[in-house]
């Protein structure tokens, strides 16, 4: 904990930090509140900077896999990163929604253990698009890398 | 660990009583929380009780556990918020209405460079202008009737086929159609306040709108038909295993 001035800093490292104000568990969305003079800035987590990759990695993705189900490509990425990227259910839905309404994901339906389960996978242009969306990220990457980087650049 | 038929049944009903109305809508997030429950319990060791919470909270219900005693917290949990699964339903609404607006128009352009249809649209107009001439004051009524079809075709098919009922995909198909019927009253609404009556309006604007709007509707149609026809063919399965 540091000081500046009147004012207290916690810094908290959590993705969804929980912190216990006057004995009541509040959820907060990682950023700055202040209380009783207190700040609390919880570090923003890096999940805002793979937003933008979210369909490309879906994308890929179902490129490599045929097909797969909304819960099979939240654990692949938590496997493929080991543990670093976590794509929620409130982020990866929409997505997928967006990508089919979009025609670049089709739909099948198949009954699985007592249920039914919906698989995505790559249409025609689904396939042309993800070539284009690796090449954007490919380059998007090379720039970051100059710019953060210029030696391994 | 596989949930057993009587636990996926459990997740069913508490979906519908967090109002998780529509079927379609209704299957994928049940599928996406067995797999999730069954994964906890194997990998992690907790209970159905605490997997089920977890996972109803990472779809972004609130929950606040303060004041419930910890023998509730499952029973209260479950049901305090929604909102995650509100705004789940709100977003694949939103992406619906822009995939059907998207076939309608495509379906537009197409009937376009179609001789069948280019020689119904000449027999439609044709109709209508007959209609004009021998027998203005029904002119009204049969345009609002045409601008109806989709609304018939969807009762049609609620009938024949219950899986129309609350599906997020049917309603939002049959909301696309509709749209002409609203556009059609908003502009005789519009003609009615300019010319004061139905009877000092310029009938031959009965007949242009109808005539204007009937490509749309039957782009609207085909759309309605296609998502019945994906539906029945998606949902009407066989046992994989």
């Amino acid at each position: 904990m540091n000081e500046i001035g009147p004012l207290k800093i916690i810094l908290c490292k959590n993705k969804e930090a929980v912190f216990l104000l006057l004995e009541i568990k509040i959820k907060i969305i990682p950023k700055i509140i202040m209380h009783k003079k207190i700040m609390y800035i919880c570090i923003m987590s890096n999940s805002k900077l793979y937003k933008g990759s979210l369909n490309t990695i879906i994308l890929k993705l179902l490129n490599e896999n045929d097909k797969m189900y909304g819960y099979e490509i939240t654990q692949k990425v938590k496997a493929l990163t080991q543990g670093e990227l976590n794509i929620t259910e409130g982020a990866l839905y929409p997505a997928l929604h967006k990508l089919e309404a979009e025609g670049l994901l089709d739909v099948e339906v198949a009954k699985v253990d007592n249920r039914l389960r919906k698989y995505y996978k790559l249409t025609e242009s689904g396939t042309k698009e993800t070539v284009n969306k690796l090449e954007e990220l490919a380059e998007y990457i090379k720039t970051m890398q100059a710019l953060v980087n210029p030696k391994l650049a | 660990m596989k949930l057993t038929k009587e636990e996926i049944q459990f997740i069913d009903n508490y979906l519908v009583k967090n109002e998780v109305k529509f079927w379609d809508v209704r299957l994928e997030l049940l599928d996406h929380i067995v797999s999730a429950i069954e994964d906890k319990i194997g990998n992690e060791g907790v209970s159905f009780n605490e997997a089920l919470l977890e996972v109803h909270k990472g779809f972004g219900n609130q929950f606040i556990e303060y004041g419930i005693s910890k023998k509730d917290i499952f029973k209260k949990g479950l049901y305090q918020s929604n909102f995650g699964f509100k705004k789940f339903t709100r977003k694949k609404q939103k992406e619906l209405g822009r995939k059907y607006r998207k076939q309608n128009w495509k379906n537009v352009k197409n009937l376009f460079i179609n001789p069948k249809f280019l020689l119904e649209y000449l027999v439609f107009i044709g109709l209508f202008l007959t209609l004009y001439k021998f027998l203005p004051k029904y002119i009204f009524l049969s345009g609002l009737m045409v601008l109806m079809i989709p609304t018939f075709i969807s009762i049609y098919y609620s009938i024949r086929d219950k899986s129309t009922w609350k599906s997020l995909s049917f309603a939002m198909v049959l909301s696309s159609g509709m749209l002409w019927w609203t556009l059609y009253n908003l502009g005789f609404y519009i003609m009615k306040y300019y010319y004061g009556s139905l009877e000092e309006m310029p009938q031959m604007i009965l007949v242009i709108i109808p005539c204007i709007f009937y490509p749309f509707l039957r782009g609207s149609i085909k759309v309605y038909k296609q998502v019945y026809i994906n539906n029945k063919f998606n949902y009407n399965l066989k046992i994989q295993n």
